[in-house]
């Protein structure tokens, strides 16, 4: 980050924009006091409370140890229960957000969860609020809400920030717009004269690059799932039967937590299940394991990159052929094909404009966006016959995340049966030519491309019919 | 009967007390987020210092208060090195074990001029063993209170879900952890000083015999929790008590003693798979 | 790279500094304390010998500690693995009348399946449990050491053997000398050798890039199709194979006879050795050397300039803290 200047006045809400990368956590990091600055000064009228993007919830706690933490009420040299409830019960209800104090925060769904995050800084009575990405967690319905707290706040006298990549909500809640790019500030607006387009454009810097042409495919089943019931308590899915075909897109449109890890887990082979699973007409016993599923064709792009997708130690070449070590050519008897492994890593490299273009580079090194690169172009290799990509594009800037959705279109194209689970409703959008929504667990509506509906849609993802 | 029954129970506690003080030491570290494997070096520290102190001075008590304090300095090593440099603990922990054997084994040299054991030493007698052997309990009961019922144990709790929560909350993550594997190191030692200073009068190679190790399996055993590891060591006191009533019947003296570690494996086992630890234990916290 | 030779520095920091200290305390002159060792060690071509005895000696329960670490999993059950392998090779190599060809490889095997099912045990447990590997390996070690007594005191003893040891091997169940007047053997290239397997298996097989991959990242190996519980339990059973083929070479060269006081430790100190050596093949070889170095050393720095062995104890444990370093043992809670 460069020589960035940011204000933030009482009673408004001003939003702060950019790319993943663009450097938009680490200022809000700073403002907040967790990070120090390398140069140049934080003035804050008052205390500041940060509502983080990944929640800071300890999840084995109660609720009112997590926003009381730190600020224990006492009787002696005891905690003073009954008042700790109190004082969280008055506070929600100040707010106009309901919560149980009680409650183990691991069993709350997401949207909870996050109130539990709000109030907790909310206790300490900020003048300056940070918002990091608020509404991630949130369905449509559910952000005019939230929303109408913070604008409540706002007319508290409380400062504001809200950084965020979501551009119709700047438009739609934000009195003043900051667009970073690259660590930059590049642009300033008044929110009421600009519009998403410009916003959007500032951002990237130019024009926005284009999604590959979807052709024209001649659709036949692939993946047929039928009541499919895994997983546990919050988080579980229960009798979901969908159907994705061969040279299709089948996106999965919902919000975190409403079943989509256990959906991809049981279909990774990596959670137990009930329910059939076939390919091809063939059916994949439960008791398959991942290895089973890469043999049959079965490509995964996991969730989290980090943890469950690259071994962040090695280099490019060994992250690029796991998953494949199993098979010829590159395995070769007992042990592993150099040849064929610079092969695959190349291949990889080239097709997804992998930055540095050097096999021996070490993953860790390697931005967010050219890590998923590689595990995305591992899933793509050779020619699978069902990808499952369970949010493809996190956390990537807007050249890597075109490129990968482009990608999965063409897979697409060639034949491929794609499942795309994402929180991004514009992603699913974009790309998908069926939606299905996912809702408590079940499947809560079936779309088609022709008859895509962002109000209906919406709607079920917040579990109204 | 009852004779023998009430002399089994009156062995049991004399055995499992040294494993309460050491599991209670376990269950703090790990409650903070730092397991510590190191407990069986606190418990020689403790049993080593203890007996030099005595020695020394012909103050039993004194003693103790030294095996205390050498537990709480040899933990600081592994809270150190945990804390500040977010080493592996597992691996530390044992390092540490082979720092205060052999630091012990030196001191035996260099201190009593003879290897294998120290001489004899004013010892706690009756009525100072037995009053370790109540604290014990006490202590329990007060680490429970402690961790579930005061501010400062919610922020050792905290700390052993999620550091980084807990540090955005305001709590010092690295200091709290510091802190309770210190305490939870004089606490262990405690149950040196009784092995040492109360069932005997001496220092001798080898006499901790592995028992740091078997209240690692009672803190799992217990589900971290004070009451539950006090339980878990109870348990396993009573196989050890058993080993010795059961010394002059026919089974072999080694499978005899095999029976307290035989049953920490197999609990160890039966039970391991299906509790879960706090969820950031023996995980390094790097700001 | 780096990281390997700023550990070698700090852990030779360390047994300079602490060790002189120690040695100060107890009242002996540090240079001729250091001098004796590395003379006790080096001064003479059948000291060097007796270092590389030492040396062979570490080296096999090093390269299996290493085994399991680079799998994710901390074997500290090294020491009952050589113990138990070490008395299986005591009792077959007494029992089995064979001619040096076919007894010497039986022998070793019998060491290397005693100490691999000793390993298979606490990997059985990880595996089917999810337990701790490292409280199991700690609960076995105890075992190990009574149940080896028990064994050869009871229903294996042998004729001429006393309560604590085995009768005499025979000369075709022991393995040749390579250097004259010394108890080097043929144990010390095997174990070379070994070294050189394992870096090949690590670097080259699919097997070996598996265990990397549970070791490093468990949950991307494991969606990439890896079965985590059959890499654990064979990276376990591994570990005490390599470990237990330690104690077989132990009583086949060195002792000729099977002793429940056979290892002052090797099976630990393996662990420093491990680590010293960055848990590559090679590294700890050269790390095996050193600390073969301090082993044989430290009868002579006792002897000549009074200063307790545990000397070294002390030292190598705090090596193991300071080298315990950031390569975190991967899912150690019950997963």
């Amino acid at each position: 980050m460069n020589g960035v200047d940011l204000d933030v006045r009482a009673g408004e809400i001003h939003a702060l924009v950019g790319e993943n990368g663009a450097g938009k956590s680490t200022l809000s990091a700073i403002a907040y006091g967790a990070v120090t600055a390398d140069e140049g000064t934080v003035e804050a009228g008052g205390p500041v409370g940060l509502v983080h993007q990944h929640f800071q919830l300890i999840e084995r706690l109660t609720v009112w140890e997590n926003v009381l933490l730190h600020r224990e009420p006492r009787r002696g040299p005891f905690v003073d229960r009954a008042r700790a409830r109190k004082i969280v019960r008055d506070l929600a209800a100040r707010h106009g957000l309901a919560i149980d104090p009680d409650a183990i925060v691991e069993t709350l769904p997401v949207g909870i969860k996050q109130r539990v995050e709000l109030l907790r800084e909310l206790e300490r009575e900020p003048r300056i609020l940070l918002l990091d990405e608020p509404t991630a967690a949130l369905a449509p319905g559910e952000i005019d809400a939230f929303f109408a707290t913070v604008r409540r706040l706002a007319d508290g006298g409380t400062a504001v920030l809200v950084v965020t990549h979501k551009l119709a909500e700047v438009t739609a809640y934000s009195q003043r717009v900051t667009v970073m790019r690259a660590g930059t500030v590049v642009a300033r607006f008044e929110t009421a004269r600009t519009d998403a387009a410009e916003i959007a454009r500032a951002m990237v810097g130019g024009e926005l690059p284009e999604l590959a042409a979807r052709a024209t495919t001649l659709p036949r089943p692939r993946l047929v799932v039928r009541d499919l019931t895994a997983g546990e308590s919050t988080g579980a899915i229960s009798a979901v039967s969908l159907t994705v075909d061969a040279g299709e897109i089948v996106g999965i449109a919902g919000i975190e937590g409403n079943g989509q890890s256990a959906l991809a887990d049981a279909l990774a082979g990596v959670l137990p299940y009930t329910g059939t699973i076939e390919l091809d007409g063939a059916l994949v016993p439960s008791s398959a394991g991942p290895a089973t599923r890469i043999e049959r064709g079965v490509r995964v792009i996991p969730q989290d990159r980090r943890h469950e997708a690259l071994v962040l130690d090695w280099n490019v070449r060994d992250n690029a052929i796991l998953g494949r070590q199993e098979y010829p050519p590159l395995r070769r008897g007992a042990i592993i094909d150099r040849g064929v492994a610079d092969r695959y890593a190349k291949d990889v490299i080239e097709r997804f404009d992998v930055r540095p273009p050097n096999p021996n580079a070490i993953c860790d090194g390697l931005s967010g966006g050219n890590q998923q690169k590689i595990v995305v172009g591992r899933a793509l290799a050779g020619e699978p016959k069902l990808v499952i990509a369970y949010q493809p594009t996190r956390g990537i800037d807007i050249g890597a995340a075109t490129l990968v959705q482009s990608r999965l279109i063409e897979a697409r194209n060639a034949g491929a049966a794609v499942l795309l689970i994402s929180f991004e409703l514009d992603e699913i959008f974009a790309v998908a030519d069926r939606v299905i929504v996912l809702f408590g667990g079940r499947v809560a509506g079936t779309f088609a491309r022709a008859e895509l509906d962002r109000g209906r849609i919406g709607a079920l993802m917040a579990g109204n019919a | 009967m009852i004779a023998v029954a009430l002399a089994l129970l009156a062995l049991m506690l004399v055995k499992a007390t040294p494993l309460i003080y050491a599991a209670l030491g376990g269950v703090l570290s790990e409650r903070s987020g730092v397991v510590n494997i190191g407990l069986e070096g606190g418990l020689v520290a403790g049993a080593f210092s203890s007996v030099v102190v005595a020695g020394a001075t012909g103050n039993p008590v004194l003693g103790a208060c030294a095996g205390v304090l050498a537990g709480a300095l040899l933990a600081a090593i592994l809270a150190l090195a945990a804390t500040r440099f977010g080493v592996d603990q597992i691996v530390a922990g044992t390092g540490l074990n082979f720092v205060a054997i052999g630091g012990a084994a030196y001191g035996l040299v260099v201190i009593f001029h003879q290897p294998g054991a120290s001489r004899e030493v004013t010892n706690l007698g009756a009525t100072g063993s037995w009053t370790l052997v109540v604290l014990a309990f006490v202590l329990a009961a007060l680490e429970w209170l402690f961790l579930f019922r005061t501010p400062w144990g919610l922020r050792v709790r905290a700390c052993g879900e999620n550091p980084r929560a807990a540090e955005t909350a305001g709590v010092n993550a690295l200091a709290t952890r510091f802190w309770a594997v210190v305490t939870g190191g004089a606490i262990a030692a405690l149950g040196g000083v009784y092995l040492s200073l109360g069932e005997l009068d001496l220092y001798s190679d080898g006499m901790t015999a592995g028992r740091g190790y078997i209240a690692l399996a009672a803190v799992i055993f217990g589900r971290w929790n004070p009451i539950g590891a006090t339980g878990a060591a109870l348990f396993f006191g009573f196989f050890a008590a058993l080993q010795y009533t059961l010394q002059r019947s026919g089974v072999p003296s080694e499978l005899m003693q095999a029976l307290p570690y035989l049953a920490a494996l197999v609990a160890l086992g039966g039970f391991a798979g299906r509790v879960r630890a706090p969820a950031a234990d023996g995980v390094p916290y790097v700001r | 790279m780096r990281r390997g030779l700023r550990d070698v520095g700090l852990a030779i920091a360390i047994v300079i500094v602490i060790g002189g200290l120690a040695m100060i305390v107890a009242g002996a002159n540090p240079i001729d304390g250091f001098g004796q060792l590395l003379d006790g060690a080096l001064g003479n071509p059948s000291e060097i010998a007796e270092t590389l005895v030492q040396t062979t000696a570490l080296l096999f329960p090093a390269l299996g500690i290493a085994f399991a670490f680079r799998a994710g999993l901390f074997n500290i059950g090294a020491e009952g693995q050589l113990i138990l392998g070490g008395m299986a090779a005591g009792i077959i190599g007494v029992i089995v009348p064979l001619p040096a060809m076919l007894a010497i490889p039986l022998t070793l095997a019998a060491g290397a399946v005693a100490g691999g099912v000793w390993g298979g045990i606490a990997g059985f447990f990880r595996a089917r449990f999810g337990a701790n590997e490292v409280i199991a390996t700690l609960m076995l070690n105890v075992i190990a050491l009574l149940l080896a007594t028990y064994l050869i005191g009871g229903p294996f003893k042998q004729a001429g053997a006393t309560a604590s040891e085995t009768a005499s091997l025979p000369a075709a169940a022991q393995l040749p000398g390579i250097f004259p007047d010394s108890r080097l053997t043929l144990a010390f290239p095997i174990a070379i050798a070994l070294a050189f397997f394992l870096r090949w298996v690590f670097r080259r097989t699919v097997f070996g890039y598996e265990l990397r991959a549970a070791g490093d990242a468990p949950e991307a190996a494991r969606r990439a199709g890896v079965n985590l519980a059959r890499t654990a339990f064979v990276a376990m059973a591994g570990s005490g194979a390599i470990a237990g083929l330690g104690g077989a070479t132990i009583v086949m060269g060195m002792l000729h006879r099977f002793n429940t006081g056979l290892s002052p430790g090797y099976g630990f100190i393996g662990i420093a050795v491990a680590l010293v050596g960055n848990l590559d093949p090679l590294g700890i070889c050269i790390a095996s050397f050193a600390f073969g170095v301090l082993q044989s050393g430290a009868i002579a720095m006792q002897a000549m300039a009074n200063v307790p062995r545990d000397v070294i104890s002390i030292v190598e444990g705090l090596v193991i803290v300071a080298l315990a370093g950031r390569r975190v043992v991967a899912a150690r809670r019950n997963a």
